[in-house]
């Protein structure tokens, strides 16, 4: 047991169930999609989407701010601002604070506007601030200038996985005594035309023409994920700093696998030796056995493979049969942002006993042999998992305990 | 022209309006150089007034820039 103890201590979260923790946990344990039809899709093969409700960048940001970010920083800064205002500061050393922000492209609006400008006036009619808003490390950047923090200051790219990917990079930062303090969380915010022009042609999106059933994680009828947009920050500190501060401790992560499949550039390795390898090193980390997971928040995107594969890797590696969920029915896919809200479901749902159920979950795939949560389960947990994968092959899980 | 550059100022780099006099500097309206190649970029596109960014960064104030203004509107005349 390598012993990592990485305590949360502030959450924030901007997702398709709204603004804020409060928004965002409500919508998934109500287990109603808040996928839609998209009117920026129109004449797309595809054209539902999950998109955050009423996010008013200029109101929550200020316009002088906001101008200046694209879509995903704008979602990211939010996020963080809750995050860190749900933890008391004054004990924080500035130069010790650091930032890791897991993102699978940067800022795709303003690269797809910019290109268009491009094409229409020429060079000269291409923004300045096409750079300083598209780069992905921007959005790191923005939120160590909107609070101070100078310690590292890192973007991580593991497409889907990236957001899980930032916050087990965070928790080594910790450990590693690199750090005292790390925000670490995800973003995307890819709903823009080309963005998902390209996940249609791939045949990744599921083709229902009914919004509020298309995702459909480990139903027999599942056909492909519905995108969606959204951010979320976790605050995380060593266990025993956060003990040494009094500061509450809303849940732990006690354990974090990183692992590549080397298989193929979408699809998952079909015997999930990299998804096995990455919930055994998670389990290592927390010095657990697999009959310890009481649940699980799984990748759960609603494709034929993914879920075949995750569930089968799930039945066969955990002998308890945890409660497994994908609120991915609700919320659709965040892509980059996935694994991070995903993990801050997690720590509420160890935190408060409750485990949110799967939308549109009619007949569980007759290929799996899982149990999955329809309703939200009041549950005592002890010890969860929280599991994401991405494109490239690329795995994390992290092993999250109650506090 | 001030008004012109007032909007500008207003719905493109979000200045707060209240702020906009003419003896506002660049530092009081906290404008920085990418904000000086968006104005020239907004001139020259919705304006006709074609003034390179360096020419507007090198002006202290609101006024300075107005006049700069006026005075390429007349030159290219």
């Amino acid at each position: 047991m390598t012993g990592l103890d990485i305590a949360v201590t502030g959450l924030g979260l901007v997702t398709p169930g709204g603004v804020g923790v409060e928004a965002g946990w409500a919508a998934v344990c109500a287990g109603r999609s808040t996928a839609a039809h998209d009117p920026t899709l129109a004449g797309h093969e595809v054209s539902i989407s999950c998109r955050v409700p009423d996010f008013d960048a200029d109101a929550l940001l200020g316009a002088r701010r906001a101008v200046r970010l694209d879509r995903f920083a704008q979602l990211a800064l939010v996020a963080a601002r809750e995050a860190v205002a749900d933890e008391e500061r004054t004990t924080w050393d500035a130069a010790r604070v650091g930032v890791v922000i897991g993102t699978s492209s940067g800022g795709g609006e303003t690269f797809e506007r910019q290109h268009g400008l491009l094409l229409a006036d020429g060079p000269t009619g291409v923004s300045p601030l096409l750079l300083p808003m598209h780069l992905p490390n921007m959005v790191a950047g923005q939120i160590a200038m909107e609070f101070g923090f100078h310690g590292p200051n890192l973007v991580v790219a593991t497409a889907c996985a990236s957001g899980a990917t930032a916050i087990g990079v965070a928790c080594d930062l910790l450990a590693a005594r690199r750090c005292d303090v790390v925000l670490a969380g995800g973003v995307d915010a890819l709903l823009n035309p080309l963005t998902m022009a390209g996940f249609a042609r791939m045949g990744a999106l599921s083709r229902r023409t009914d919004p509020a059933t298309a995702s459909r994680p480990f139903d027999a009828d599942r056909d492909g994920f519905v995108a969606a947009e959204g951010a979320a920050v976790l605050v995380l500190r060593r266990a025993e700093d956060a003990r040494a501060d009094g500061r509450p401790v809303r849940a732990r992560i006690v354990g974090y696998g990183a692992t590549a499949d080397a298989h193929h550039i979408t699809k998952p390795d079909p015997e999930g030796r990299g998804v096995i390898a990455a919930v055994r090193a998670a389990l290592a980390d927390a010095g657990a056995a697999p009959g310890d997971v009481g649940h699980v928040n799984a990748h759960g995107t609603s494709t034929q493979l993914n879920d075949l594969v995750e569930g089968r890797v799930l039945a066969g590696l955990l002998p308890s049969g945890p409660l497994v969920t994908s609120t991915k029915g609700v919320t659709g896919h965040m892509l980059g942002a996935a694994g991070a809200a995903e993990a801050v479901f997690t720590v509420l749902a160890v935190e408060q006993g409750i485990v949110p159920p799967t939308a549109n979950l009619d007949t569980l795939d007759p290929e799996l042999d899982i149990d999955v949560a329809t309703t939200a389960v009041p549950l005592g947990v002890e010890l969860a998992l929280s599991n994401s994968f991405g494109f490239g092959g690329q795995n994390a899980v992290l092993a999250i305990a109650r506090a | 022209m001030y008004e012109t550059l007032k909007n500008i100022l207003v719905s493109t780099l979000k200045v707060a309006p209240e702020q906009i006099t003419p003896d506002a500097t660049k530092d009081d309206l906290e404008l920085d150089s990418i904000a000086f190649v968006e104005l020239s970029m907004e001139l020259g596109k919705e304006h006709d007034l074609h003034i390179s960014d360096d020419e507007l960064f090198d002006m202290e104030t609101v006024a300075d820039i107005v006049a700069l203004m006026e005075e390429r509107a007349g030159t290219d005349r």
